[in-house]
């Protein structure tokens, strides 16, 4: 398929002149950020991942205890790689990311800087109240670094732009689940990824397309031991190409650069903010949110019996706190149901896979 | 019909064969840097010892950390999969494998019909290997081979509080200028890397029988150290080293 090759270079970090980006970007780390609102403000909104260099500037700033992605990502802006950024975004989540949105900050590199403060826990009527306030100012604050207002509508038509990535892409898990093998695993990763990266507009339209080709599909006539994905941020290659390597298939996952952030659609009835805030405070949570004491346990549970899993391999980034605190309830809870799971730690810039293929071949092999 | 099984661990390549359900023969060598060369000589030399050639083995198994470099293997398994095969071989009764390598240490759980249920694995952090007593064994110089026997003479191990191999090795190196008993420090490293392989066991659930296997457990004074955590002695056959390869060939059999 070559509507691929756009996702791929989009993934493999080509430059926005490479990859036809005009307009004014702002980078997120995070999939709490409302980036329906920075589209709709005219600018581009870009993730930003872990940096494949070495670190050596963020040193300075961190602990050693941070993750790869808040070390990468500071690494990248200090050294200068992000200077196409016209600014960035941070919501209030995990303590790593708040402590980076005050070193981004203090250090001033780019036009524009925004926190996007909001509550831990979600599911109170006063956190809802909360959340509007802070879309509401997210909101002015855009108006005046845009310079126009954002009308209802403009935003309207984000929230659809969205809703429509949201449901290909949606779409497209739901296809390889059902026909395991008809994407390859690199493949699934990169169309994610990239979508966080592109243009909003044009992924939509080729992500249309990839749904239309994938329906028509084949899948390969071998059997594959279906697996989910859990954790926060996975953007190693590797980790798909070791599970299908080994005979797995990933079938549905539970990640922040997953299905956590384009699993719920918008509700395009109900005046955009509120719509917005309904979104946000019901979606999956990350463990650095609160909306339901075992919200994410019983998703996890209900995934793999949705999905038919043999397993779970949770990937968790080394030094992420909230994951790690998280997992002992999961882990417990999966035990309940008799579902089988791994735990991998990795850091995004290890090389070493020989030790993690040992593990999940042994595993795959396993269940 | 004969069996191969071939383990390239990051230390020594083992090769093993079985006819017939039964051990023929195992043999050790060391890995050197290439591992495609390890595996041929290893399996070669063995089948010469016994009179046979490769036209004698139907099938093949490699594992071990260079287990996909052993391109004339039928399959390439995970040595995980095949010290639990092999550990089943050879004690069809055990429930338990703790395998601790030169490189990695695992503790894998059995169940009563010798199929793997649950493992563990360290890190990527050598602690709790060979590797980390090889460091040790050189600080301290001592053969590797007579770690054991001098920590079985320790009258007050000591206490190495650093996880990190570099770490430790710098703190054994405090004791050795603090003139420290040499049979003490190295009961200590040995209780130091017993703690770290005692936690996987613990991940696992690991209860009695349980075999431990590698080129570890030929050191007596790790085995104690490792019970002494563990709260239950293990069982060490003398084909330890060996374990993976054999489980090897019995999976090769079963192909």
């Amino acid at each position: 398929m070559k509507e691929l090759t756009a996702f791929h270079d989009a993934a493999n970090c080509k430059t926005p002149e490479q990859l036809n980006i005009s307009k004014k970007i702002i980078g997120y780390m995070c999939s709490y950020v409302p980036e329906e609102l920075i589209h709709a403000a005219g600018f581009h909104p870009m993730r930003l991942f872990s940096s494949k260099s070495d670190i050596v500037l963020a040193e300075n700033h961190l602990q050693a205890y941070c993750c790869s992605p808040v070390r990468g990502v500071l690494e990248n802006s200090l050294s200068g790689r992000l200077d196409f950024l016209s600014g960035a975004v941070f919501p209030h989540t995990c303590d790593s990311i708040q402590r980076l949105s005050d070193i981004w900050r203090m250090n001033n590199r780019y036009e524009f800087f925004w926190d996007v403060v909001w509550p831990a826990k979600l599911n109170t009527q006063s956190a809802l109240t909360y959340m509007k306030d802070v879309l509401i100012k997210f909101r002015q604050d855009l108006e005046n670094a845009c310079g126009t207002s954002i009308s209802d509508e403009t935003l309207h038509d984000s929230i659809l732009t969205y809703n429509t990535i949201r449901k290909k892409l949606s779409r497209i898990y739901e296809l390889n689940a059902q026909n395991p093998g008809i994407l390859n695993a690199c493949d699934l990763l990169a169309i994610v990824k990239g979508t966080m990266i592109m243009d909003r507009d044009t992924a939509a339209m080729l992500l249309n397309t990839i749904v239309d080709q994938l329906e028509k599909k084949q899948p390969p006539d071998k059997p594959v031991k279906r697996i989910i994905i859990a954790g926060g941020i996975c953007d190693s290659p590797d980790v798909y190409t070791i599970i299908e390597a080994a005979g797995g298939c990933v079938v549905a996952d539970d990640l922040c650069t997953g299905q956590r952030w384009f699993k719920e659609l918008t509700d395009e009835t109900t005046d955009p903010i509120s719509a917005l805030v309904k979104r946000y405070s019901q979606r999956l949570p990350c463990p650095a949110k609160h909306n339901g004491l075992t919200k994410r346990g019983d998703h996890l549970v209900q995934l793999c019996q949705t999905h038919k899993a043999d397993g779970i391999v949770f990937m968790l980034l080394k030094f992420c706190d909230p994951h790690g605190f998280d997992y002992p309830y999961l882990k417990e809870t999966l035990d309940k149901h008799h579902i089988k799971s791994i735990l991998c730690e990795l850091d995004d810039q290890q090389q070493n896979s020989g030790q993690l293929s040992t593990r999940i071949e042994t595993f795959i092999h396993m269940i | 019909m004969i069996y191969a099984g071939i383990d390239i661990g990051s230390i020594t390549a083992k090769a093993a064969l079985i006819k017939d359900n039964t051990l023929v023969d195992t043999l050790i060598i060391r890995t050197g840097y290439n591992h495609l060369d390890a595996g041929k000589a290893v399996l070669q030399t063995l089948l010469e010892k016994n009179n046979l050639t490769r036209n004698d083995v139907k099938a093949i198994v490699s594992t071990g950390y260079g287990r996909n470099s052993i391109d004339f293997a039928d399959k390439a398994l995970t040595e995980i999969i095949c010290h639990a095969a092999g550990a089943h071989f050879i004690s069809p009764g055990i429930r338990g494998v703790i395998d601790v390598g030169g490189q990695d240490s695992k503790a894998i759980l059995i169940n009563e019909n010798g199929q793997m249920d649950n493992f563990a694995m360290n890190d990527k952090c050598a602690a709790g290997t060979g590797r980390f007593l090889e460091v040790m064994a050189n600080a301290l110089d001592v053969q590797l081979d007579q770690l054991g026997e001098y920590s079985l003479k320790a009258d007050k191990p000591a206490k190495i509080s650093s996880i990190c191999t570099v770490f430790a090795e710098s703190e054994v190196i405090s004791m050795i200028a603090n003139q420290e008993k040499r049979e003490n420090i190295i009961a200590g490293i040995h209780d130091s890397a017993a703690a770290r392989v005692a936690i996987l066991a613990s991940k696992t659930h690991l209860a009695a029988p349980v075999m431990m296997t590698g080129g570890v457990a030929k050191n007596q004074g790790m085995r104690k150290a490792l019970e002494a955590r563990l709260g239950f002695d293990l069982i060490v056959g003398h084909l330890a080293q060996e374990n993976g390869a054999i489980g090897a060939a019995v999976l090769a059999s079963r192909l």
